[in-house]
């Protein structure tokens, strides 16, 4: 299980729904995203520039009957990244829980 | 000092849970497949019907084998589409169980169909359930599967 680790590049919400779909993946294609994320191309070659730069994402471009075509996948760091940002947002509601449940035991 | 408020935390969780179920329900069958299905039990009604025990009971090993061979490929249902590979901690590991019950469940219905057709004095009453169970396959397929993947929460 991955360190809770609040990660700033991923909780953007637009990236977090993208990283949170590729994780749920092996694999997606660019038409499979941009229809998921209801975004532009170039919106969404933006977002997954920004996570490959980061190291986080690895696209592979490739042809399938003349026509080229884009699949991304989550990189190991990518999803430690991930694991570790939901990990975080986990401990968020449960620190907030249990400050919740000392007032009311003090009060 | 925590970098986000707890009802933000609680969004983005929400957002995760639907962009995963978005994912997981990609999960199922090709399309190619269910028409194969549909094509395979035709035939064997066809030939069930037809020919000769010996034969009808070599082209049923022979549906079998192939049927065994493609379903292996497919039958973790993690890629329905060319667009996306479910991941398998995404899919169930009960959808093939699902399949297979489905499967089972068809067999009864061809054979009680088959059975009603004859006792009601209908010709060629192996050749009438193949094709009303393969049309029931090919076009309710993916929706049958549906519906028993949720009872089966698989």
């Amino acid at each position: 299980m991955s360190a809770a680790k609040f990660d700033e590049l991923i909780h953007p919400s637009t990236r977090l729904t993208l990283v949170a779909t590729l994780a749920a993946a092996d694999w997606a294609e660019f038409a499979f995203l941009k229809d998921r994320l209801a975004l532009s191309d170039s919106a969404l070659s933006k977002q997954l520039a920004t996570l490959e730069e980061a190291g986080y994402v690895a696209t592979e471009r490739y042809l399938v009957g003349g026509r080229r075509k884009l699949r991304a996948r989550l990189t190991k760091a990518g999803r430690q990244a991930y694991d570790g940002h939901v990990a975080a947002l986990r401990l968020v509601i449960d620190s907030a829980g249990e400050s919740v449940a000392a007032e009311s035991v003090e009060g | 000092m925590e970098p986000i408020a707890q009802h933000e935390a609680r969004e983005a969780l929400e957002a995760i849970e639907h962009a995963r179920r978005g994912v997981a329900a990609e999960v199922g069958l090709p399309r190619w497949y269910w028409w194969l299905l549909a094509a395979g039990w035709v035939v064997l009604g066809v030939v069930g019907d037809l020919s000769a025990a010996w034969f009808a009971t070599v082209a049923t090993v022979a549906y079998g084998a192939v049927h065994a061979t493609v379903a292996s490929r497919v039958l973790s249902g993690r890629r329905r589409t060319g667009g996306v590979q479910v991941s398998a901690e995404t899919a169930s590991r009960r959808l093939p169980v699902v399949v297979i019950g489905m499967l089972v469940a068809l067999v009864a219905l061809t054979i009680g169909t088959a059975l009603v057709l004859d006792a009601d004095g209908t010709e060629h009453a192996s050749i009438f359930a193949g094709i009303f169970v393969a049309a029931v396959v090919g076009f309710g397929g993916p929706e049958i599967l549906g519906v028993l993947r949720r009872w089966a929460r698989a």
